[in-house]
């Protein structure tokens, strides 16, 4: 028998009526003074609860205007306008309530009257030629009304507008199992199925590629054709060369690192599979309904598969069910929805079975990466070799930029001697790859941290020590030209280490447990919009209009998928403007209402949407402070804003409330709107490639793993994680910290159980979530986040990125403690039991030891080196808090840790420094396995006919 | 597989079911083979329950039958004939969110919300059941449900909290309460 759950719940019982009798008896006005001249307002009277204004939290308000809050990384020019509200304090989710009751409407939880269920007819094959699509049988099935295929839509799309190359649905191949070959619009999910089975389709099947090493060679029939851009006839989608800093001595070296990785893919494993509804409705209009990360960037493409005006399209942004990366694509279902809804004039429904979420992926490259680090006498890294194939399955999707970040984003934070990178991306006949959190740099910074650890053995010293006296300062350049403004590194490595007690634990620990630190750096949003060339528009823009109730609505485009955008946006409107949250709404859903804004990728909404919103707010706030000025005849100049009150700083007894000076300000032109963008500063430097990887700020992360490994099964488990991450300033703490603890979570599933495992024959063997492993409860570590806030000079109120950066270092922390725990360096993720167990063997057997219970693990007795290194980094520390205080530090640029001048970059003072970014024809005499993608020439330079 | 080949199972006979949902008395007819989880979205239009997986590894479909969690996705509808079942909209009463949606809302157990139906369901039975859980029993009746958003950790937070607010008594907001005041200090 079932009971309703007894919930004791304790109701807060207020007579409610006898409360405002009470203060309407009462003409008591607290912290107000009534001014001459003040015009008559008719009382708002709109109760409340909140009826008195609160102190404003000087913690959190900074010296510079009048708070106790010093500042120890510099002053800030938001400083004048923290009102002490909101910012920096645990915040639930604005939307949260939406989800916690079951009312917030994810994509296949929009139901349209009269709405059809559409279903994809998918390749069975790798790759093939589709000859012929018969639907007569399913067209003549009843329920039934419109069956699409390629031939309804031609046009080609793609996220990046250098690599269009997908379509709807197949023009004439089909190229790995999953892609789509026609979609059919039935009255409901039984008749869709039996219309998918009933289609006849006839493929040609071709040869296809599942080794990424083959997509380097020519191919009788390339996955797909460029044309003159095409690099030889093989299967290479993009190659990247760079050198940089003093190749030629780097490798002459007191110690050498030297490995072969080899990553396997992984998904995002959102638990919403992908869904959406398309509607035409009678005004001729199409409104998309999808959870889309970036619905700008689908509103262009479905103009362009459509060939209709942008201005026709309304992309809808439902809720969206975790998006990692893997909604960041326009996507040829959602072509498909739009394309039977248009043929049937019905609204047409897809939601996606959990296999079909495998089959479209955009998931981490499967990656090959060859690294190599040097480092010299002086215990500074001189050089760093790169050498990455990436998987980029059948389309180009993110792929081009992922090639340059598996390579530029480990040029920090340290300072290096020399930088050598080649990487490539290939198709192959799998499912896309694209961009995942940590987009292309966790693989490379996994292996370069790896590394690292390998060198401080080599060299007897302490990792943490040797990171610490090789970082690059706070306003420096980069090897390859980055701006780096504020870094909380130091910061980072040294909370981890105390936290952690890893002086006590570092190379001391018995056989099969073990500590291990990795680092991360990432970009704060992409310095270059990828639609925009040139750049003209700003990469994000905030509306704000207040009507006469006083309520906030903010219009922006910045799409939430349950990071928390939506909130860090009202939460910068609301300290700016001193109100408390519960007066803004935010409308972020809609392209018709929604100003332009690139999306939820690269990491860039805090910053961009943020910055953006302050500077919308901030014109609002002139207006009430100037209308505030009028009624009280204060000076503009003394006054401030607080809890939904203007006053005088020097006399807080002065003053109006919000209601007053809005309404005041509202007499002549009604609602107030402003609207604030923001675009990122001109940075860089002007080589081919050199916007990849360019941020107007870079986030930073230092983690410390403890694990236990059983030797004796390989069996890894990770006990705790102290993991510190500096994102500038902590907007809203408690979302900074479900961030990183969110990614320590993905990131323990690369390293330890998620893959995407393909069979012999080319098949994805585990297109759902009971093979492909995603830890569960019991897997998960007890994190420590640690939150180091650097206070970014261009970051909105000092903020950078937490949502992707935090996920870098958990892969490298967890692979040195199975290194500290068994003597075992793995260089295949991720380390399932079986792998881990079969390199155990090995070392046992290396070892001469017949049980891996009596294995040696790791110690450490540190060299001459280490004090050394130790005084470096002490004297460092001094200059990098020097550089951050300064008004206006000099010019850094990587290399000055090998003696060259600060202010010029390294190539342009010493000849054997060098900035090149296509090989020499020697090193094309042994290229590395990317390198080797530069054995073919593009066919436009190839002057044969072709 | 990618393509189905399997031709369309005929349809089933056609059966009373009724239930009890979120204490509304629902009859209706439907197929015998009908799955619990099409019931309630497709029929019902109950949509805060979850599709994530329809194999039952991911636990977004958990709703309470009778008082226990089960996978709606994994379910005949015929067994749940006659039985009371709670989904995440049976747990608030309108103006009281239950102690544990209001401590996901505070502690970050919510973060894209998609897992969160599933979760509240199966913690709210937690709770019925055992008022003050040990970390170790919140976790053992979480396991089901992946979360690839929070980690679980302020998951598991949010249990201690809510268990906290169920075993000390405290103030869960009435959310048609007036909101904040624009005119601070003005009031009458």
């Amino acid at each position: 028998m079932w009971m309703t759950p007894q919930i004791p719940r304790v109701i807060r019982i207020q007579d409610f009526r006898g409360e405002k009798l009470g203060e309407e008896d009462s003409d008591e006005m607290v912290g107000y003074r009534q001014q001459p001249g003040k015009l008559p307002f008719s009382k708002p009277g709109s109760g409340g609860k909140n009826q008195f204004s609160e102190p404003r939290d000087e913690s959190s308000i900074p010296e510079s205007q009048g708070g106790s809050k010093a500042q120890p990384w510099g002053d800030h020019r938001h400083d004048e306008i923290v009102s002490g509200r909101v910012i920096g304090k645990p915040t639930a989710l604005v939307d949260s309530r939406w989800k916690v009751t079951g009312q917030a409407q994810y994509g296949d939880d929009i139901r349209l009257p009269g709405e059809l269920v559409g279903r994809i007819i998918r390749s069975p094959h790798h790759y093939a030629r589709v000859l012929s699509i018969d639907a007569s049988k399913a067209l003549d099935l009843p329920g039934v009304l419109a069956v699409a295929t390629g031939q309804d839509a031609t046009s080609a799309f793609g996220v990046l507008p250098v690599t269009k190359d997908e379509h709807a649905m197949a023009q004439d191949k089909v190229r790995h199992v999953g892609d789509l070959v026609a979609c059919v619009a039935a009255v409901d999910e039984a008749s869709a199925r039996e219309a998918c089975r009933l289609i006849e389709v006839e493929y040609e099947v071709l040869d296809s590629i599942h080794d990424m090493r083959d997509g380097l060679e020519d191919s009788d029939l390339p996955i797909h054709d460029r044309g003159k851009y095409h690099i030889g006839e093989s299967n290479v989608q993009k190659r990247v060369f760079q050198e940089f800093g003093n190749v030629e001595d780097m490798r002459d070296s007191m110690a050498s690192h030297s490995s072969d990785w080899l990553f396997a893919g992984a998904n995002h494993g959102f638990t919403e599979p992908h869904a959406v509804v398309a509607h035409w409705d009678p005004s001729g209009r199409l409104t998309l309904y999808t959870p889309q990360q970036v619905p700008h960037y689908l509103h262009r493409a479905l103009a362009d598969v459509l060939e209709v005006p942008m201005h026709q399209i309304n992309v809808y942004r439902t809720f969206v069910g975790g998006g990692f990366g893997g909604k960041s694509d326009p996507f040829p279902h959602e072509m498909c929805a739009a394309i039977l809804a248009r043929k049937t004039g019905k609204p047409v429904r897809i939601n996606f079975d959990r296999e079909e979420v495998f089959w479209v992926n955009r998931g981490r490259h499967p990656s090959r990466i060859g690294m190599s680090i040097h480092s010299d006498s002086e215990g500074r890294i001189s050089g760093i070799e790169t050498d990455a194939l990436i998987d980029g399955g059948a389309f180009a999707s993110f792929g081009h930029v992922t090639t340059y970040y598996n390579g530029v984003l480990h040029t920090a934070p340290y300072e290096i001697g020399g930088f050598h990178y080649t990487g490539a991306r290939v198709w192959t006949n799998k499912p896309a790859s694209g961009a995942m959190r940590g987009h292309g740099a966790v693989n490379s910074r996994c292996a370069v941290e790896v590394g690292l650890d390998d060198i401080c053995e080599q060299l007897n010293v302490d990792p943490i020590d040797f990171r610490l006296a090789n970082l690059l300062p706070p306003h420096s350049s980069t090897i390859t030209g980055f701006r780096v403004t504020s870094i909380g590194m130091r910061e980072c490595l040294e909370k981890v280490r105390e936290a952690s007690g890893w002086d006590e634990k570092f190379r001391k620990m018995p056989l099969g447990r073990g500590i291990g630190v990795g680092c991360g750096f990432f970009i704060s949003g992409s310095g270059l919009p990828i639609h925009w060339d040139p750049n003209k528009f700003p990469h994000a823009t905030v509306h704000l209009k207040i009507d006469m109730d006083g309520g906030v609505t903010i219009h922006t485009g910045a799409a939430d998928i349950g990071q928390g955008s939506d909130t860090v946006v009202a939460q910068s409107v609301a300290e700016v403007l001193g109100l408390p949250l519960d007066m803004i709404r935010v409308r972020s859903r809609e392209t018709d209402t929604s100003p332009v804004d690139l999306g939820s990728y690269s990491s860039r909404v805090t910053f961009m949407n943020a910055n953006a919103a302050i500077s919308a707010a901030m014109e609002i706030r002139a207006e009430l402070i100037k209308a505030t000025s009028e009624i009280t005849g204060a000076p503009e100049k003394k006054l401030v804003i607080g809890d939904r009150r203007i006053f005088r700083k020097d006399d807080p007894a002065v003053g109006v409330s919000y209601l007053e000076a809005l309404h005041k300000s509202q007499e002549d032109r009604g609602a107030l709107v402003s609207s604030g963008s923001y675009r990122t500063p001109p940075m860089g430097r002007v080589h081919k490639g050199a916007a990849a990887g360019l941020a107007p700020a870079y986030s930073f992360s230092a983690y410390v793993a403890e694990v236990e490994v059983d030797v004796e099964t390989g069996q890894t488990k990770v006990l705790k994680v102290w993991a510190a991450h500096d994102c500038g300033k902590a907007l809203n703490p408690l979302s900074v910290e479900g961030q990183i603890i969110g990614s320590c979570h993905m990131g323990m599933g690369q390293v330890l159980s998620e893959e995407m495992r393909y069979g012999r024959t080319g098949h994805l063997i585990n297109p759902d979530l009971l093979d492909y492993k995603i830890p569960t409860v019991h897997e998960m570590p007890q994190v420590f986040p640690i939150i180091v806030e650097s206070n970014d000079p261009e970051g909105p109120f000092g903020a950078k990125e937490a949502g992707e950066g935090p996920l870098l270092p958990i892969l490298p922390a967890v692979v040195n403690a199975v290194y500290d725990a068994t003597g075992v360096r793995v260089s295949e993720l991720p380390i399932s039991p079986d792998r881990l167990y079969k390199a155990i063997e090995k070392k046992c057997r290396k070892d001469g030891v017949s049980s891996p219970t009596e294995m040696k693990t790791p110690r450490i007795s540190h060299s001459e080196l280490q004090e050394k290194i130790v005084e470096r980094g002490k004297s460092h520390s001094e200059r990098d808090i020097e550089r951050r205080r300064g008004k206006e530090p000099s010019p850094y640029h990587n290399g000055a840790l090998f003696g060259l001048d600060p202010e010029v970059p390294g190539d342009e003072q010493d000849s054997r420094w060098t900035a090149v970014v296509t090989p020499s024809e020697e090193y094309l005499e042994s290229p590395g396995l990317a390198g080797s993608a530069w054995k073919h020439v593009e066919r436009r330079k190839r002057g044969d006919s072709q | 597989m990618v393509q189905y080949r399997l031709p369309m199972l005929p349809p089933s006979d056609e059966v009373d079911w009724g239930a009890s949902v979120n204490g509304n008395a629902v009859s209706t007819r439907l197929e015998s083979n009908a799955i619990l989880l099409d019931v309630l979205r497709d029929s019902l239009g109950i949509l805060g329950t979850k599709r994530g997986c329809d194999m039952g590894t991911c636990g977004c479909c958990s709703v309470l039958v009778d008082g226990s969690p089960r996978l709606s996705c994994l379910m005949l509808a015929q067994e749940a004939n006659g039985c009371e079942i709670t989904t995440v909209e049976g747990l608030s009463d309108g103006h009281h969110l239950h102690p544990i949606q209001q401590t996901f809302t505070e502690c970050g157990g919510s973060q894209c919300g998609f897992c969160t139906p599933g979760f509240l369901v199966v913690i709210s039975a937690l709770l019925g059941e055992n008022p003050e859980p040990s970390e170790g029993e919140i976790k053992s009746a979480i396991e089901g449900n992946l979360c690839r958003c929070t980690g679980y950790q302020q998951i598991v937070d949010s249990v201690k909290e809510a268990s906290n607010i169920l075993c000390n008594g405290a103030n869960v907001d009435d959310s048609t309460d007036p909101k904040s005041d624009p005119h601070p200090g003005f009031s009458g």
